[in-house]
């Protein structure tokens, strides 16, 4: 489809060029679920459930918070007010680096322009063995709860 | 092979005047072709694959892609990534004849429409920017721990860090507010997904008639503008309606 529209630059299909995160994100937990009643059952889940999937607040989460809010140079940002086009180069450039951290996507880490390659997937699937056993028997109490 | 080493992967549901997709490769490490299995009024998209678990990055995109060939033709219901059932003749007999017509009815309620993915990443320098900037209690706590050793602020640490957490997530509701609000009107329907990243700031789902999504998308840059620029707006899409399929089918009648 040929979009010519100011926002078409916002629209994107990750099926494509895209992050595989982005795939699973949205196809993840989506979708008709058919009731275990007639025979169904989910293969593949373990190396999919991330934990990362649910953002956890902990005492780790704040202390890197508050170093990262204590790290901010107020200064450089007050400098920069009205000119948005110098605060983009800070936010997006050189000052990542000093904020590193605080808000980062442990899933993007996990998954970074991996694709389909066989050997870390099956890195990723061992590492995640332990955690995905637990998740497979809760959805399992759930199933016998409906 | 016997019976167990190999079941169905079923990827999702169509009308079954559609026709079964010429040369696309499955999930598994066979990839073997995607085909249909029909009732007289909905097919499941279907394809065999091993009883091995799924989960590779190939996978998720083979399921990706055959959903993705399925909505540009018609409407498709799409089911949880792997799905699996014992036979062509359960798929039939168990999932598709018993639920003809809530499928039905669910895929005519999908008809003409795709799912466009809001998705809106905080950047994070300006975002805490801003809230040192607007909100008055992590100024001060920000100020008296910058003063002290930092083992010897330690529990102001904590305090400072939730009060900029609790502050992010008022950022959150506010931004995916915003976004609801704005697009809500050129949409069917919408869904809040769930946050799945720490920097993620809006993951909102629009249910959209395919004939409005440039005016969607034109709506976009407007809105960014209006969010400001601690978050990075974009949107995901056309895709299947894979947040818009909550009517479960197969449960028991006193669930």
């Amino acid at each position: 489809m040929a979009v010519a529209s100011a926002g078409a630059g916002y629209l994107q299909r990750p099926g494509g060029g895209g992050t595989l995160a982005d795939v699973i994100d949205i196809i993840l937990d989506k979708g008709l679920v058919i009731d275990a009643y007639v025979r169904v059952s989910l293969i593949g889940i373990e190396i999919l459930t991330i934990d990362a999937r649910i953002v956890i607040a902990s005492v780790d989460t704040y202390l890197r918070f508050a170093e990262a809010v204590n790290r901010l140079d107020l200064q450089a940002a007050d400098d920069s007010q009205g000119l948005p086009e110098l605060m983009e180069s800070v936010t997006s450039g050189g000052a990542k680096s000093k904020t590193q951290g605080a808000l980062e996507g442990v899933k993007e880490k996990l998954f970074d322009g991996d694709d389909g390659e066989d050997d870390k997937d099956d890195k990723e699937k061992s590492q995640q063995k332990s955690r995905s056993r637990r998740r497979t028997s809760r959805s399992r109490n759930k199933d016998d709860e409906e | 092979m016997t019976q167990t080493d190999h079941v169905v992967y079923v990827y999702g549901v169509v009308p079954a005047s559609e026709r079964p997709p010429a040369g696309l490769a499955g999930v598994g490490r066979e990839g073997n072709p995607v085909r249909h299995v029909a009732s007289p009024k909905v097919a499941a998209i279907v394809s065999d694959v091993s009883r091995a678990p799924l989960g590779r990055g190939q996978d998720i995109r083979a399921h990706w892609r055959v959903l993705d060939d399925a909505v540009e033709r018609s409407a498709v219901l799409p089911l949880r990534f792997g799905t699996v059932m014992d036979s062509d003749t359960a798929v039939r007999d168990d999932f598709l004849t018993p639920n003809e017509e809530r499928l039905t009815t669910q895929l005519a309620g999908l008809e003409g429409k795709v799912q466009l993915s809001v998705r809106g990443s905080y950047r994070e320098e300006a975002l805490l920017h801003e809230v040192v900037r607007t909100a008055p209690a992590v100024r001060r706590l920000r100020e008296r721990t910058q003063k002290v050793p930092q083992a010897a602020a330690y529990y102001d640490m904590i305090r400072l860090g939730e009060l900029v957490s609790a502050e992010i997530d008022r950022c959150r509701e506010h931004d995916t507010g915003l976004v609801v609000e704005r697009l809500g009107g050129l949409a069917v329907a919408s869904h809040a997904d769930a946050h799945t990243t720490k920097e993620s700031g809006v993951n909102v789902a629009f249910l959209v008639e395919r004939g409005r999504v440039d005016a969607f998308a034109a709506a976009l840059p407007r809105l960014q503008g209006e969010l400001g620029e601690r978050i990075r707006l974009r949107c995901v899409g056309p895709l299947p309606p894979y947040s818009f399929t909550d009517q479960d089918v197969g449960e028991p009648a006193w669930a």
